[in-house]
C-alpha cells in the first residue's frame, strides 16, 4: 500500500496523545540522569562520607542537578520505582511485544559484526546524545515530539537545531 | 502504576511499528535519501497537536497535563550537541531502548552505556555550565505558540484551536514531504 506510512503515523501520533491525555507528556532522557544518578549515589557514597542525597523535608543533594527543582532527580533516584522508570523499562518490553507480534524481519541489520571502531564511536555518540539532550532538556521525544505537539517554543527550537547539525554529520558519515 | 506501564508498553510498540527501533531508517531519513520515517515523524507530531487541541477545545483534557519546557541558551547548545549524536549512530534516547527490546543486542547496548555515562557527565558538569550564566541567557521561560493553559505565555492570541489547526498543516505538509530528497 502506497501510504501505508500514514497508519504508522497514526500509532505513533496516538502514543504520544494518549500520554498527555492520560498522564503527562512523553520523556526519556531525564530517567538517563536517575539511573546513573542511582550509580553515583551507591557509589558516592560508599568512598564518602557525606551523603549525596539527603531527606529532610524533601530531598536535597550537594549536586546541584540531582538538587534543582525541590530536589526532582534526587527523588526520583532514592525512589526508583517511579512514574519515569516504570515508563523507560516499559518501552523495552513494548519493543519486545513488538517483535513478537509484527513477526518482522529485522535480524538482519542485528547481525553486524562489533568491531573496536563501532564500540567506541557507539559509545561517543550515546555519551553526546545524553549529555546534549540533558543541556537541552530533553530528547526528540520530549522536547521535539511532546514540545511541539504543544507548539512548545523550546521544542521547534530544539528540533532545527538537532537536525541542521545531524543531517549534514549523516550525510558526512555515510559509506564510512 | 499502571498508567506508566500501559503507557510506555505501546510508546515502544508503536517505536518499533513505525521502525525507529532500526537505526538505519533514522540515518537514511538523516541522509535525505528515504523521507518514511520523517514523515511520519512529522504527520504523527501533527496528528497528536490535532487530536491534543481537540480535546482541550472539547473540555475533555485536563489540562494541567501540558508540560512545556523552558526555552534557554542551553536548548540551542545542547540540541547541536545531540545532533552530532544523533547524526552518528541514528539512535536517539527513546529508540534506543527500543532497540535493545528488540533484540539489536550490540551496539545499542554500548550506545545506551555511553547515554548514561553522558547523562552522568551532565549532571556533575551543571553546577559549571549554570554558573556561566548559560541557562539565563536567551532564558524566554516555558513559553509555546498558542495560549494552551493559564500556567504558559504564549506568541500567539489564539487557544487550543491554534493547536487544531497547527495539527492540520502539519499533516498536510508531511504529505507532502516527498519520499525522496536525494538519490
Amino acid at each position: 500500500m502506497k501510504n501505508k506510512w500514514i497508519i504508522s503515523a497514526i500509532v505513533l501520533g496516538l502514543s504520544f496523545f494518549i500520554a498527555i491525555y492520560f498522564a503527562k507528556p512523553i520523556g526519556v532522557s531525564t530517567q538517563f540522569s536517575v539511573l546513573s544518578g542511582k550509580a553515583h549515589q551507591i557509589v558516592h557514597d560508599i568512598v564518602s562520607d557525606e551523603p549525596l542525597i539527603v531527606e529532610n523535608d524533601g530531598y536535597h543533594s550537594i549536586n546541584a542537578y540531582y538538587d534543582k527543582s525541590d530536589g526532582k532527580i534526587a527523588k526520583n533516584i532514592m525512589n526508583l520505582n517511579n512514574y519515569g522508570i516504570l515508563f523507560f523499562i516499559s518501552i523495552f518490553i513494548g519493543a519486545f511485544l513488538g517483535k513478537i507480534l509484527l513477526k518482522r524481519n529485522t535480524s538482519e541489520s542485528y547481525k553486524r559484526k562489533l568491531n573496536k571502531k563501532r564500540v567506541l564511536i557507539s559509545f561517543i555518540s550515546g555519551a553526546l546524545l545524553l549529555y546534549g539532550a540533558r543541556f537541552a532538556g530533553g530528547c526528540t521525544s520530549g522536547h521535539m515530539m511532546s514540545g511541539m505537539m504543544q507548539s512548545s517554543v523550546s521544542g521547534f527550537v530544539f528540533a532545527f537545531f538537532v537536525f541542521l547539525i545531524a543531517i549534514p554529520v549523516a550525510i558526512g558519515g555515510e559509506g564510512k | 502504576m499502571i498508567k506508566p506501564i500501559l503507557l510506555g508498553l505501546f510508546f515502544g510498540f508503536s517505536l518499533y511499528y513505525v521502525g525507529a527501533n532500526n537505526f538505519h531508517n533514522i540515518l537514511d531519513m538523516l541522509r535525505l535519501r528515504n523521507m518514511t520515517l520523517g514523515k511520519i515523524i512529522f504527520f504523527a507530531i501533527g496528528f497528536a497537536a490535532f487530536l491534543t487541541g481537540l480535546t482541550a477545545e472539547l473540555g475533555l483534557l485536563n489540562i494541567d497535563h501540558f508540560s512545556v519546557k523552558p526555552m534557554h541558551l542551553g536548548v540551542i547548545l545542547g540540541g547541536l550537541i545531540f545532533g552530532i549524536g544523533f547524526g552518528m549512530i541514528g539512535r536517539c534516547p527513546g529508540t534506543c531502548p527500543a532497540a535493545i527490546g528488540s533484540g539489536d543486542l550490540r551496539d545499542a547496548v554500548i550506545a545506551f552505556i555511553g547515554g548514561l555515562f553522558g547523562a552522568f557527565l551532565f549532571s556533575i558538569s551543571y553546577k559549571n555550565l549554570d554558573n556561566l550564566g548559560i541557562f539565563q541567557k536567551m532564558d524566554f521561560g516555558k513559553i509555546s505558540l498558542f495560549q494552551i493553559s493559564n500556567k504558559y505565555d504564549s506568541i500567539f492570541h489564539l487557544g487550543h484551536s491554534g493547536l487544531i489547526l497547527m495539527g492540520i498543516i502539519f499533516m498536510i505538509l508531511a504529505y507532502l514531504i516527498p519520499m525522496e530528497i536525494r538519490k
